[in-house]
């Protein structure tokens, strides 16, 4: 797997799983536009782990929930580059609440950020990926399929995003488009530190049947080959990373 | 307007709270800001005076009183440069 003289986008790949994937296409030889919104010294630290790989890094902070910034990352990239071979659509939000407390702001902020960034994200880099074809990959959670306390929105929003994943793969096979989602279980990141302050998930390493948490670079590793030519034939679909959890839920019970 | 004005403002704006109960002693618990009214005023302060908050620092704000000091001294030192 070689992704020699390709450039990819990482949206929110200043840590967690953006970095990993980031770190993982750079590891084999992929330009890399470091996008993050809220934790500069992280974008920064992860660029420059990416250069020291030998490659190009470049940082550029943007709310992917804001159609603005959206542009603003595309117009850089349209003036900087000219192309762009690689979309990995990771960046996310959410708000943890129970259903009766979820308000209008929650959702559209939620959804905004987590599934119609993919959308615009989708549209500029196909303009990007025109006459040499491309690779998209969106990062989903278990939550679009599986019911989490406290995380209605956000695994609404990871539905959305694995349909729109479908729907982008057929109409942009013709321009040569490869389009898939990876789904990981509670993945041990920061953002997880954070559902664990506020009681959302309890410690996964025992609903693990591998007996570990995923960790950012199980994702990685899946995302990397979605965007190889080995992956080819591999269309809209959704790729599961949870050591079996979601196939093993029965079997675990009584442990 | 002032810096604390302005920023008053927006928090208003965001949590829809009367502006006259949010002194430089409050807490965000107490303006009734959640975390993503936070984000969406530090996006919104951001803007308006052309700065950077990186959550690293608004994380040690403790109160709207520390969040005004913070942009004060930013858009200061903006001025200076």
């Amino acid at each position: 797997m070689s992704f020699e003289g390709k450039l990819a986008l990482v949206t929110g790949s200043g840590r967690g799983i953006g970095r990993a994937i980031a770190l993982k296409l750079a590891s084999q030889g992929a330009d890399i536009i470091v996008n993050f919104f809220r934790h500069r010294e992280s974008a920064e630290q992860t660029a420059k782990d990416i250069q020291a790989l030998g490659v190009k890094a470049e940082v550029i902070r943007a709310n992917v929930g804001d159609p603005a910034k959206v542009d603003e990352i595309f117009d850089m990239i349209g003036n900087k580059f000219g192309h762009l071979d690689i979309l990995i659509s990771n960046a996310a939000s959410g708000v943890g609440r129970p259903v009766a407390d979820i308000d209008v702001k929650a959702w559209e902020w939620t959804m905004d950020i987590n599934a119609r960034a993919l959308l615009l994200c989708a549209q500029r880099a196909a303009k990007l990926m025109e006459g040499r074809g491309g690779k998209i990959v969106s990062i989903s959670s278990l939550g679009s399929r599986f019911v989490l306390p406290n995380y209605t929105v956000v695994g609404v929003s990871k539905a959305a995003l694995e349909a729109l994943t479908r729907y982008l793969a057929i109409e942009l096979a013709p321009l040569n488009i490869c389009v898939n989602a990876v789904a990981a279980s509670a993945v041990e990141t920061e953002a997880l530190k954070f559902y664990f302050k506020e009681g959302l998930v309890k410690d996964s390493r025992y609903v693990t049947p591998v007996g570990r948490m995923v960790i950012p670079e199980d994702v990685a590793n899946v995302v990397a080959f979605l965007c190889s030519e080995e992956a080819f034939m591999i269309r809209g679909q959704t790729i599961i990373v949870d050591g079996g959890t979601s196939v093993g839920l029965f079997a675990l019970a009584g442990k | 307007m002032t810096v604390e004005e302005q920023i008053r403002d927006i928090i208003a704006r965001i949590t829809r709270v009367d502006k006259s109960i949010i002194t430089r002693q409050s807490t965000f618990k107490e303006i009734k800001a959640d975390s993503l009214d936070v984000v969406q005023a530090l996006v919104a302060v951001e803007e308006t005076f052309g700065i950077e908050i990186p959550d690293e620092e608004a994380q040690k704000f403790q109160n709207f009183g520390d969040f005004v000091s913070y942009v004060e001294n930013r858009v200061a030192q903006k001025e200076k440069v």
